[in-house]
């Protein structure tokens, strides 16, 4: 079982405090909304989980250790990040290719995340002609890739259609019954009441509120009221 | 590492940027054999000698290539899925190092070839002899330095980040900077990466002795280690945001 813990986690750039002490869990089994306003400090944290950010104080793990000194990092966890992007010249399957041989992982893998997440039409396709909904599944199926037991999702859902954000919907819940582990970040509140076994709410890189979502109107209600 | 270095093997393979410049270079050093055929030379020795220099001139394009391949990895913010693979950062470099010298030396073996090709047909057709004893060693130390601009580009785009202003940065060092110093200073030249790189290749300064080739070579590997060191060095440090 692969837990996420952020343990008094800080982060300064120049004098701008992105992150201020903050700690939270995200357990196994569940799907886990980590909310905020923009220039909350989500992104740089999920950055300093994932080892691509040095934290000026604190440590984030994942199953126990960090990002950085996982072996064989891509069978633990997957992830979407915002800022994750591709080469425009390369098709999806040679991108997806050329993180598969890095990582070591069996050929067949390729396809079958394009199966997955609706791709395999367009696996010939160069990504620089993606929509912005095709760049998010191809960044899902890169995160597929090493079949990992923890998936961290940087706003996952932007530019899905409705199709494609019910899809996601349905694999989140299916993949953390299974026993997995979800850490999504997203300004969607109805999508997280719909799929998240529990919330982290963040403002100005501080924790403001973590507990299970509530019904109706509450999240929305509990959100402006913390983090507005 | 050595899968490393077949994933970035597969993208630049894949890159139109590739194709293009592998493509160009052959055909650029090859004109450059057509002017060097032309000019006045003081010997046929000489001449011989300026000609199969030429397949030096590759240089650019292996340097481009280098920074191309690197600068593209920020730029297109796909370094983010290399550090996520690998998060120690030391093999992510080493593997663009590795590969991007593979590429660089197809590039100056193909233009090494062109550059002979042209100078077979080209001398003889004008009446002056076709090789001396020298010409191997020449091309041999063209596609030496040709190869190593490759890493160089790598390492450059590193330090600077931004592709245009590695590129022009480049341009400016590697094509202007140690041009104009070799006119001012010519004592100087011999000892800047331009001057090794040239003397590994077999080429003449104008008005100071270049080093030995095998002295330019290793200064000119020298200079390739310390600015890949020195991108290793920015690479373990920078956070990705």
């Amino acid at each position: 079982m692969t837990s996420i813990s952020v343990d008094h986690v800080s982060k300064t750039f120049g004098k701008v405090v992105a992150v201020d002490d903050l700690s939270f869990e995200a357990p196994a089994g569940a799907v886990t909304a980590f909310l905020g306003p923009n220039g909350a400090g989500k992104t740089t944290t999920l950055r300093v989980l994932l080892g691509l950010v040095t934290p000026t104080a604190g440590e984030a793990t994942i199953g126990g250790a960090p990002y950085r000194e996982l072996g064989r990092p891509l069978e633990h966890v997957g992830a979407v990040l915002e800022s994750s992007g591709f080469h425009p010249g390369l098709t999806a399957a040679t991108h997806l290719e050329a993180v598969r041989t890095a990582a070591g992982l069996a050929a067949a893998r390729v396809g079958e995340v394009l199966d997955q997440v609706g791709l395999a039409g367009a696996a010939h396709r160069r990504t620089g002609g993606f929509s912005l909904g095709m760049r998010q599944r191809l960044a899902l199926a890169t995160a597929l890739l090493g079949e990992p037991s923890a998936l961290v999702l940087d706003e996952p859902a932007n530019g899905l259609d409705p199709v494609g954000m019910r899809w996601l919907r349905g694999f989140l819940r299916a993949y953390a019954h299974d026993g997995n582990t979800v850490l999504i970040s997203t300004h969607v509140l109805s999508e997280v009441e719909r799929i998240a076994d529990h919330v982290v709410i963040v403002s100005a890189g501080r924790l403001r509120w973590s507990g299970p979502p509530t019904a109706g109107s509450g999240l929305e209600d509990l959100y402006l009221e913390v983090a507005g | 590492m050595n899968r490393l270095v077949r994933a970035e093997l597969i993208k630049a393979r894949a890159s139109r940027a590739t194709i293009a410049l592998g493509a160009v270079a052959p055909v650029f050093c090859a004109s450059w054999v057509v002017l060097q055929v032309i000019v006045p030379a003081a010997s046929d020795a000489d001449r011989v000698a300026n000609v199969y220099n030429m397949a030096q001139q590759a240089y650019v394009f292996t340097m481009i290539l280098g920074i191309l391949g690197m600068a593209g990895e920020f730029r297109h913010r796909t370094i983010t899925w290399s550090f996520l693979v690998t998060p120690r950062r030391g093999p992510v470099l080493a593997a663009k190092l590795i590969a991007y010298g593979l590429a660089g030396l197809v590039i100056a073996v193909l233009s090494a070839a062109a550059t002979l090709v042209a100078g077979l047909v080209l001398l003889p057709a004008n009446g002056h002899p076709a090789l001396t004893s020298g010409v191997p060693a020449v091309l041999a130390g063209a596609v030496l330095s040709t190869t190593l601009y490759a890493p160089l580009g790598v390492a450059l785009a590193v330090l600077v980040g931004s592709r245009v202003v590695a590129v022009v940065l480049a341009a400016l060092l590697f094509m202007y900077g140690d041009g104009l110093l070799a006119w001012l200073a010519p004592e100087v030249f011999r000892w800047l990466p331009t001057g090794a790189a040239r003397a590994l290749g077999g080429m003449r300064a104008e008005g100071g002795a270049l080093l030995p080739a095998w002295g330019g070579g290793l200064l000119f590997a020298g200079y390739v280690a310390v600015t890949a060191l020195a991108a290793r060095l920015l690479t373990l440090r920078r956070d990705v945001t």
